[in-house]
């Protein structure tokens, strides 16, 4: 029997419940966390969620098994039907899109992502590019943002190099607030921007303004480990929660789903030691 | 200024050389690669490319990876307009791209799905512009001065505008074509369609070239003939990616493309360069480099099952 889980299942996990029944839900590439919490999510609580995979475009794909590239015809397995390019980006440009998943080697506190280049106004690092990010944190109505980098240790000059930062060296997807401070509203954009980050610290929600607000801890974590691995003024919810573990059954699901682990290739090697309880009193499906 | 009228081409036998079809491609053109990621992008079409010492190019995509990061490594790009460059969650960061972008040998000008779509389609149109609502209060709208904003005279709302994008050449690698250029891609087509449609050039590599009558038999996504300029029959052209259902993904040998790559850019030249690409005088050549018919089988036993589908990614490079 399955005593507890890890690090990367607790995320999916938690992604996961980010997902409304009946939503069409969409992820990039490069993202196995949220490809998972997508399949667990179809599984469970969201069985009427419309799973469009990233890369591929095919419409609620079953694959034999999570592999570490997406525009792979195993990721395309079992699709009721395929979406080319332009529908897939038409349809969230209408409005048909319910949630998309984005992340960013910098997330700042309006929940704006930065995926293309470090350093301004020249490129110090360059960074892989968002994809359609851009237009989709705009089209999307909902988007959950996740990071499993957000904790930042000292350097060896006594620096840290925050992942949560006051603001972006470069905007690739919209948060709440552009550079300016200017709200997303004013826009007229047809998504309302990030509903929840998930990181490896905590859980956020957005408040009033479209400002970051940390609303869950994991049984492991505290408030100092969050406060001094974010670089801006951490807002914090009247009452923290602790984050739920999956149930049985989910675990069981994510790791049939990834036999070769490849959603621990996002996770730190410090953090793949973390295990979490599961006091789970349902069931286990046969 | 309108531009002019888009060629079509009916000459009735297209097949070429892949050194003839390297050719039609001039220093400094606007170049759509087609595939994504780690699947039919057209290697051995590039391949050739840098061995003929071709500069200048700017590229225009959605999600790519090895392509575009071979291409920076052999010095043939000025410009990089790619939504997205790198190896997944499989390798991370594309070493050669980075150096390039890093450096300023190759000018940061990236774009976005969407806004890319938007862009081919007005040049497929023959429009001058195709309106979005996203990327406003992005930072893409500072990189890209040439987006224009205006009120809808039918909603007052305002909308980002996007100017006609015609590249002036499409690579693309399909498993299926005939003589005259029709071409059927199987699975996930990409951009590729878009491509074809609103390039003025479009240059085809296929693993096999089929009579009209069996193309006309397969399931798949059609090119019709008139957008193609010419075609090879080139199997295993898009490897180190995938082209199924001929062959999977090579990921042993993109483990040693990317540990090379990261070492620095002289480590790559000496041990990738010059072994597969400047060292090889053909694409047969290079099929030999590579392993020959093992590898040709080793990367065909996906159809076997899941087990031998799911050992192709437990492949590591060998020393």
């Amino acid at each position: 029997m399955i005593a507890s889980c890890t690090l990367g299942e607790m995320m999916i996990a938690a992604m996961a419940r980010t997902i409304g029944d009946g939503e069409l839900v969409f992820h990039g590439f490069g993202s196995p966390l949220a490809q998972l919490a997508m399949h667990v999510a179809k599984r469970s609580q969201a069985r009427r969620m419309v799973l469009i995979a990233g890369a591929t475009y095919g419409v609620d794909p079953a694959p034999r098994f999570l592999t570490p590239t997406t525009n792979d015809w195993v990721m395309d397995c079992g699709a009721s039907s395929s979406l080319d390019i332009e529908e897939l980006f038409d349809l969230a440009a209408a409005g048909r899109m319910g949630r998309m998943f984005l992340s960013g080697l910098q997330i700042d506190r309006w929940g704006n992502c930065n995926v293309t280049t470090l350093g301004t106004p020249r490129t110090a690092m360059k960074l892989p590019g968002g994809g359609g990010g851009g237009n989709l944190s705009c089209d999307a109505q909902r988007v959950t943002l996740w990071t499993p980098a957000h904790r930042a240790e000292r350097d060896a000059k006594g620096r840290r190099r925050f992942r949560l930062v006051e603001s972006c060296d470069f905007i690739t997807n919209l948060g709440h607030r552009d550079a300016d401070g200017r709200p997303r509203q004013d826009y007229g954009h047809q998504g309302n921007g990030p509903e929840y980050l998930v990181t490896e610290l905590g859980l956020f929600d957005f408040d009033a303004e479209g400002h970051m607000r940390l609303a869950a801890l994991y049984p492991d974590t505290s408030l100092g480990d969050v406060q001094e691995s974010t670089g801006f003024a951490l807002r914090v919810v009247n009452c923290v929660e602790t984050i739920a573990p999956p149930t049985r059954a989910e675990v069981k699901l994510i790791r049939l789903l990834d036999p070769l682990k490849i959603h621990e290739k996002e996770i730190r090697p410090a953090d793949l030691v973390r295990r979490f309880d599961i006091v789970d009193t349902r069931k286990e499906p046969a | 200024m309108p531009s002019t009228s888009r060629p079509i081409y009916t000459e009735t036998n297209k097949r070429r050389s892949l050194d003839e079809l390297a050719a039609m491609v001039s220093n400094d053109a606007i170049v759509a690669v087609g595939g994504g990621l780690s699947s039919r992008e057209p290697m051995a079409l590039l391949r050739a490319l840098l061995r003929k010492g071709l500069s200048g190019l700017t590229v225009v995509g959605s999600a790519h990876g090895i392509d575009i990061d071979l291409l920076c490594a052999g010095g043939a790009l000025s410009r990089s307009c790619e939504s997205y460059v790198g190896f997944e969650q499989d390798f991370g960061l594309a070493p050669n791209y980075r150096r390039a972008l890093e450096s300023g040998a190759v000018e940061v000008n990236d774009s976005c799905c969407y806004t890319l779509v938007q862009q081919l389609r007005a040049a497929i149109q023959g429009l001058p512009f195709m309106p979005i609502r996203s990327l406003r209060g992005t930072s893409f709208t500072a990189l890209h001065p040439e987006y224009k904003r205006m009120t809808c005279p039918f909603t007052g709302e305002e909308l980002l505008l996007v100017p006609a994008l015609e590249p002036d050449v499409a690579l693309i690698h399909a498993q299926y074509g005939d003589e005259r250029g029709n071409l059927i891609i199987q699975g996930p087509p990409v951009a590729d369609l878009l491509f074809a449609r609103a390039s003025r050039v479009v240059l085809a590599t296929v693993e096999k070239i089929v009579s009209t009558e069996a193309l006309r038999a397969m399931q798949g996504a059609v090119i019709p003939y008139f957008y193609v300029t010419a075609l090879s029959g080139t199997p295993m052209g898009a490897h180190p990616t995938a082209c199924y259902p001929f062959y999977a993904y090579d990921r042993r040998h993109t483990a040693l493309y990317h540990a090379a790559a990261r070492e620095s850019a002289a480590d790559f030249k000496t041990q990738y360069l010059d072994a597969f690409v400047y060292g090889v005088s053909s694409h047969e050549a290079y099929i030999e480099s590579i392993g020959g018919d093992a590898t040709r089988a080793r990367l065909a036993s996906w159809a076997d099952g899941d087990d031998a589908w799911m050992r192709l990614y437990l492949d590591e490079a060998v020393a």
